[in-house]
């Protein structure tokens, strides 16, 4: 069957807008779900499915989280990895409050903490976001780095935020829904894949609405923006909450459900550099794009540290610690120069090859 | 505020005596016009005589230091540019300011943005109300397309069209909000014959069909002449003549201006 | 009294060494002004071109045996091959792209520097010893650390010699009327390839300057790059533009964070030289969203 829509006459305008709009997107989409929910925990290790696909899908959920923040609304932030940081210790705190209290062992619903430590993280980005109302371009991107060190040193200064552990590592409590307790590598992965495709589809959703718009018009020409009637303050501000809240989410997912224990470094100016290569080499301005492009940097150090002992090439850890940066570095150049939008966009562009395929008039 | 309900033919907006300066350039001096609801009001002058900072007044973008507008029988006080649109005070660019990563569509859909409400939490659920009210203002604005004549290039990214198709998704973004008071910076600069008769028609009719008022700028005095009912002339920030057509191409001053302005 | 006298010279004796510190930064910040002003490339890669500078010098210095003005010119050669790979590889590629896609393209080049840097010439901590003096010296009371006078002495010298280059040499007044207008430097008959180059080349010998300094002070080592970050916030308060700017912008954020760590810090734990740069830099940018030195920007449309 060819890859087309001939045939598929869109009648409406709500068919013309639907997030898949060709057959065979839909049939994909499907199928990868399919695959993702049935194939992987079955096929793969449980030592692949922990050090791999949890940790991809969790990165894959920051990656959407900055994209709104950058690749739609245009304000570049370095600080990501510390609204991760900020996500991760209030979900510890919330599944904890019950010993702040005074209390023992009473725990918020497992979802409900998640989703509580994202709201937390949207009001800390829209405190870091307020300068980007009078700060523009450049100047923001280093306030946002202001974000990332502020927070990394609270967090490991004011003993509050990890129930005053003498060592700052902070211990997730068990993952129990109704009563249910997600255990192996497998269960994880699956409660991750729920979480993180359920909102992947809000951010599409999201961004193709007239809230996205505002995100998008502020990004290209913001003055025209205004002057047509965006409100800067809540359409950059709104971008900054939604942004923080994904970012939030996904680092409460990284200390509970994919590390277990966590400290304040893991979430350092490296994971905020980490997730806008993600942004830039997947496709700022994308959904999709975040997941390649976390793919992409999640298997990159992998494919380096198993391929070349392979091909009978021993190189030492450092080596391949600096050839990881070398490669980022070029990779990012690379597809700065040739394709702005990245993977994503060559993705499409070759959907649109195969449209036309074989007849390409 | 409460704005009256403004009549054709009755003073929509009024600028009374504005003035507005950057630092020792003195953009506009003085200059007091007015704009009746339903006409098609033209403002011309040689480059740099004030025209577009005008229209940046009219629609809050700049606050003059002197002088005050009255819109709807209501003198503002200095307002944000967003808050000009919200009441009705639409634009397109001297050069052109649409959204370079978004499609036509999309640039067009931007223009209702106003009239949109469904909030945060809405829109990411989609279905239901977001949706809803996505497809109501979509007809709407696939109807402007139609009326543009865009409809090849509703998906195309708007960077990469021609200059004059530029300045008619343009108008179409403008056109969306459906204002009462459409302000138009140039809209015919760099376009050839046909394109030009083309938007002279849009123009018309979008102030025949819909009654919208219409204040614009241009420098193709055949144009102006033809479509408009009263011309305002600047010159050096200040104002040299107002009146209609024939009245302004009498004008002394103004011939003097063109003349000797090196036009 | 005799306290109060104490509190004081300790007083003065931070500040000064605040001071010494921010012109550390100032040779930092100098290098992206220089950039910026010319290309308009808000240049992220300046910190990774001084450590690429700094590991650079050693390695010729220990791979040669040779002496180090020699280690410094073969240096000086290398940054300029650099200057020349970025605009071939990079700028060249992207004339006419959005500030915001080149200022990621440094970043890009940032990475590549860390790791080709370390790559060839090893990431173990280097000491770089060029004979720069050490200890500290008495002056009238308060102890002043000689390296840090030195750098504030080459600092400045730099800054005027600089100044000379673009006031009174050709190449220089082409460079700054490239920064105010592309034709007016074509017209002095200079290819914007190779005022680019030119430039770069400069930033990177100023990056060889601050990182002899902050090499010779802490040793040649990964984290100095972390230390170049801060020349960050020191040109959000000076401007991107403006060389007094970067210069005025070091002193206020490395005597700010000195005295905030010593006089604030230990009410809140300490470290806060962390961040501290950059609260401040951001709490001033919302009263003055130029800068100290920019001037005020009325968007047109
Ligand atoms: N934001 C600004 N900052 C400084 N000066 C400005 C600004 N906007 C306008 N001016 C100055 O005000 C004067 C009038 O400019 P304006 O753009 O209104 O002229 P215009 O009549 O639209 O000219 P043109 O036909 O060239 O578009 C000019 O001297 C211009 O340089
Ligand atoms: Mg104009």
């Amino acid at each position: 069957m060819f890859y087309r829509e001939a045939g598929q006459f869109k009648s409406s305008y709500k068919e013309d807008q639907a997030i898949f709009p060709i057959l065979q997107d839909r049939v994909g989409i499907a199928a990868i779900l399919l695959f993702a929910y049935i194939a992987i925990p079955f096929v793969m290790s449980d030592y692949l499915i922990g050090a791999i696909m949890t940790p991809f899908l969790i990165l894959a959920l920051a990656a959407i989280g900055l994209n709104i923040l950058t690749g739609y609304a245009g304000q570049i932030s370095l600080g990501t990895g510390a609204f991760m940081a900020v996500g991760a210790f209030s979900a510890y705190k919330f599944a904890t409050f019950s010993i702040m209290l005074g209390g023992a062992e009473a725990t918020l619903p497992l979802v409900v903490t998640i989703l509580l430590a994202g709201v937390v993280t949207a009001i800390v980005g829209i405190m870091f976001g307020i300068p980007s109302l009078r700060i523009k371009g450049f100047y923001l991107a280093v306030a946002t780095l202001a974000a990332q060190f502020f927070i990394e040193w609270l967090l490991v200064k004011v003993g509050w935020f990890t129930n005053y552990s003498p060592s700052g590592v902070i211990t997730a409590p068990p993952l129990v829904i109704l009563g249910f307790e997600f255990n192996t590598p497998a269960e994880k992965y699956l409660f991750t894949l729920t979480f993180v495709a359920a909102m992947a589809l809000l951010a599409k959703n999201l961004v193709r609405s007239h809230i996205g718009r505002g995100w998008m018009a502020i990004r290209d020409m913001d003055i025209a923006a205004e002057i047509i009637g965006f409100r800067p303050l809540q359409t950059k501000l709104s971008a900054f909450a939604v942004s923080s809240f994904f970012c939030g989410v996904a680092g409460a997912l990284w200390a509970f459900v994919h590390l277990g224990t966590v400290e304040p470094e893991a979430f350092g100016i490296n994971r905020s550099f980490a997730i806008l290569f993600m942004v830039i080499i997947g496709g700022m301005g994308s959904i999709l794009g975040s997941f390649i492009g976390a793919a992409f940097i999640t298997l990159l150090p992998i494919f380096l540290n198993n391929v070349p002992p392979l091909i009978g090439w021993n190189i030492g850890v450092d080596m391949i610690a600096h050839l990881e940066f070398m490669i980022f570095g070029v990779l990012i150049i690379f597809f700065l120069i040739v394709e702005p939008h990245g993977l994503a966009r060559l993705w499409t562009i070759g959907k649109e090859k195969l449209r036309s395929w074989p007849f390409p008039y | 505020m409460t704005y009256q309900d403004v009549k054709p033919g009755e003073v929509l907006l009024a600028v009374d005596n504005i003035s507005l300066s950057f630092g020792a350039v003195r953009a506009i001096s003085d200059v007091s016009f007015d704009i009746n609801k339903g006409e098609i009001r033209a403002i011309i002058g040689p480059n740099g005589a004030g025209k577009t900072s005008m229209l940046n007044c009219i629609n809050g973008f700049y606050h003059p230091q002197q002088g005050t507008i009255t819109y709807k029988g209501q003198k503002r006080s200095a307002m944000k540019p967003y808050e000009a649109a919200a009441q009705g005070i639409a634009r397109t660019f001297q050069n052109v300011a649409l959204f370079k990563g978004m499609s036509t569509l999309d640039n067009i859909m931007t223009g209702r943005n106003l009239k949109m409400k469904s909030g945060i939490f809405s829109s990411m659920l989609w279905y239901g109300g977001a949706q809803k009210e996505e497809l109501e203002h979509r007809r709407y604005v696939e109807d402007i397309i139609d009326f543009l004549e865009i409809q090849a290039i509703r998906k195309t990214p708007v960077g990469r069209l021609p200059y004059g198709l530029q300045k008619r998704v343009e108008l179409g973004r403008a056109l969306a909000a459906e204002p009462e008071l459409l302000l138009l910076d140039e809209p015919m600069a760099g376009m050839n014959l046909e394109e030009k008769e083309d938007m002279c028609r849009f123009i018309l009719d979008v102030n025949d069909e819909f009654g919208t008022t219409i204040c614009l700028i241009e420098h193709d005095m055949g144009v102006v002449m033809d479509i408009s009912d009263r011309v305002m002339v600047l010159d050096y920030g200040g104002k040299i003549g107002d009146g209609v057509p024939a009245e302004v191409r009498a004008n002394q001053q103004v011939i003097d201006a063109y003349l000797g302005g090196g036009h | 009294m005799e306290d109060m006298m104490y509190e004081l010279l300790f007083f003065l004796e931070v500040l000064f060494s605040g001071l010494l510190t921010g012109t550390l930064y100032s040779l930092v910040a100098l290098g992206f002004v220089l950039i910026f002003k010319a290309s308009g490339v808000f240049n992220f890669a300046q910190g990774a071109m001084m450590l690429f500078a700094a590991l650079s010098l050693v390695g010729f210095q220990e791979m040669l045996g040779v002496h180090w003005t020699i280690a410094f010119v073969l240096t000086v050669a290398l940054m300029v091959v650099v200057a020349w790979c970025i605009e071939k590889f990079v700028l060249g590629k992207l004339v006419n792209q959005e500030g915001i896609i080149l200022f990621m393209a440094t970043i890009g080049i940032t990475f590549f520097l860390d790791g080709f840097g370390q790559t060839i010439w090893g990431s173990d901590i280097k000491t770089l010893d060029i004979g720069l003096p050490t200890g500290s010296i008495d002056l009238g009371g308060i102890f002043v650390d000689r390296l840090e006078l030195v750098a504030g002495l080459t600092a400045a010298a730099l800054v005027v010699s600089l100044a000379i280059f673009f006031n009174k040499t050709k190449i220089g007044r082409a460079l700054r009327a490239v920064a105010d207008d592309h034709q007016a430097a074509m017209s002095v008959g200079i290819s914007l390839r190779t005022i680019w180059i030119i430039v770069w080349s400069v930033a990177g010998v100023v990056g060889l300057v601050a990182g002899i300094m902050w090499g010779s002070k802490l040793g040649v080592q990964f984290s100095l790059t972390l230390l170049a970050l801060k020349a960050l916030p020191v040109l959000m308060l000076g401007g991107f533009t403006s060389i007094p700017g970067a210069i005025i912008g070091g002193l206020i954020i490395g005597a700010g964070e000195k005295l905030a760590e010593i006089y604030i810090g230990p009410f809140v734990g300490g470290a806060i030289e962390n961040w501290f740069a950059y609260m401040l830099a951001m709490a001033f940018l919302l009263v003055r969203p130029q800068g100290l030195f920019g001037e005020k920007i009325i968007e047109r449309v």
